[in-house]
């Protein structure tokens, strides 16, 4: 599940500029394994975001939550949170926490990043280990996986030619991973409330060894301001998967 | 032949039962349709006295095939409420407030 989520997570993943998002926005996916090569359906996952204030300052809170559908609960049960409590402007993160809990593994992590942005106190805690604590210096464009979703959204694909390949940084797992988005064109992808909409086809491609195959790892983002994923098909090595938008609420 | 159709019928029929009792949706359905398959041709080449078993094989696969599709029409795909999943959450904003007071 670890790895579907960073795929996950890297296909949402690029971006310049200042938000569009905007708080209170909630989106609803079904998740589902290739198997045999039939779809079977296997978790919700829920990106939303909110607005956070503490006495200074004001912070957008990004939120993945992934659940298995109670028919795979008592096989795997997986219960993942992921979040990133980001300046709401530029969506440059303060804080990054993680929670896992994956068929009865757990890990919980949490990023602090500096002010300067080029140094991170990462805490992880693993299940039956103790608590450790690392400093580690990133890329000032660097930024945790979850700001960087909602960055992609951010981004002004009308600029770029089919084809057209952007570079960029994430962090995950206390690394910083090399990542390239083509955008690929436009196609009308029908899904959940929103129904059929025309879209921004994007690949992910990441050296990395969670993603595999050409143009295999792919987003669908609604071709408006909005730029909603719709869909995102994933290739990693134990097989193939997809994520259809089922509800999108607050946009 | 007989046999050969015979002990693939009883293969497909078990795996099509595990595979029902799983929670593999519609993929239940290619080891129940091969028990079918198979079921049915041991049921021709056997003799009016050798019948019996793939008779009762095929009853067994018809009944799977009914569980499995009863399951994808009348089950959905819901998410349960889990109150300590939530409660962690709220804990984790909390916790997350705090920590962000302590960096401004």
């Amino acid at each position: 599940m670890k790895k579907v989520l960073f795929t996950l997570s890297l296909l949402l993943t690029f971006g310049n500029g200042y938000s569009q998002i905007q708080a209170n926005e909630k989106l609803v996916y079904a998740a589902s394994y290739n198997m045999s090569g039939l779809m079977t359906q296997l978790a919700q996952v829920s990106m939303a975001t909110e607005t956070i204030k503490t006495s200074k300052k004001t912070y957008l809170h990004l939120s993945w939550e992934a659940a298995t559908f109670s028919k795979w609960d008592s096989f795997f049960k997986i219960r993942d949170l992921y979040e990133s409590y980001v300046d709401p402007t530029t969506l440059r993160p303060s804080l990054y926490k993680r929670s896992i809990y994956e068929g009865g593994y757990t890990k919980v992590e949490k990023y602090i990043f500096n002010a300067d942005g080029r140094t991170i106190i990462g805490t992880t805690k693993k299940k039956n280990r103790p608590e450790t604590k690392n400093t580690f210096k990133v890329g000032s464009s660097s930024q945790d996986i979850i700001s960087m979703v909602y960055k992609l959204r951010t981004f002004d694909f009308k600029s770029l030619k089919p084809g057209q390949i952007k570079s960029f940084i994430i962090i995950f797992d206390q690394k910083e991973f090399p990542v390239s988005v083509k955008y690929m064109g436009k196609e009308t992808i029908s899904a959940g409330n929103l129904g059929a909409k025309e879209c921004y086809k994007i690949s992910i491609a990441a050296k990395t060894d969670a993603l595999r195959g050409k143009d295999k790892n792919l987003i669908w983002l609604t071709a408006d301001s909005k730029k909603i994923p719709m869909l995102i098909k994933f290739s990693i090595p134990v097989g193939t998967g997809q994520m259809k938008l089922s509800n999108a609420s607050g946009i | 032949m007989r046999k050969l159709f015979f002990y693939l019928a009883i293969f497909f029929s078990v795996l099509g039962i595990a595979f029902a009792v799983l929670p593999l949706g519609t993929i239940a359905l290619l080891p129940i349709g091969l028990a079918l398959i198979f079921s049915f041709l041991s049921f021709k080449k056997s003799e009016k006295n050798q019948k019996k078993i793939p008779k009762l094989l095929l009853i067994v696969s018809a009944l799977t095939l009914l569980v499995v599709v009863g399951k994808e029409v009348f089950i959905k795909d819901e998410v349960i409420i889990d109150k300590q999943f939530d409660q962690n959450k709220i804990e984790s904003k909390k916790d997350a407030v705090k920590e962000l007071e302590g960096l401004e």
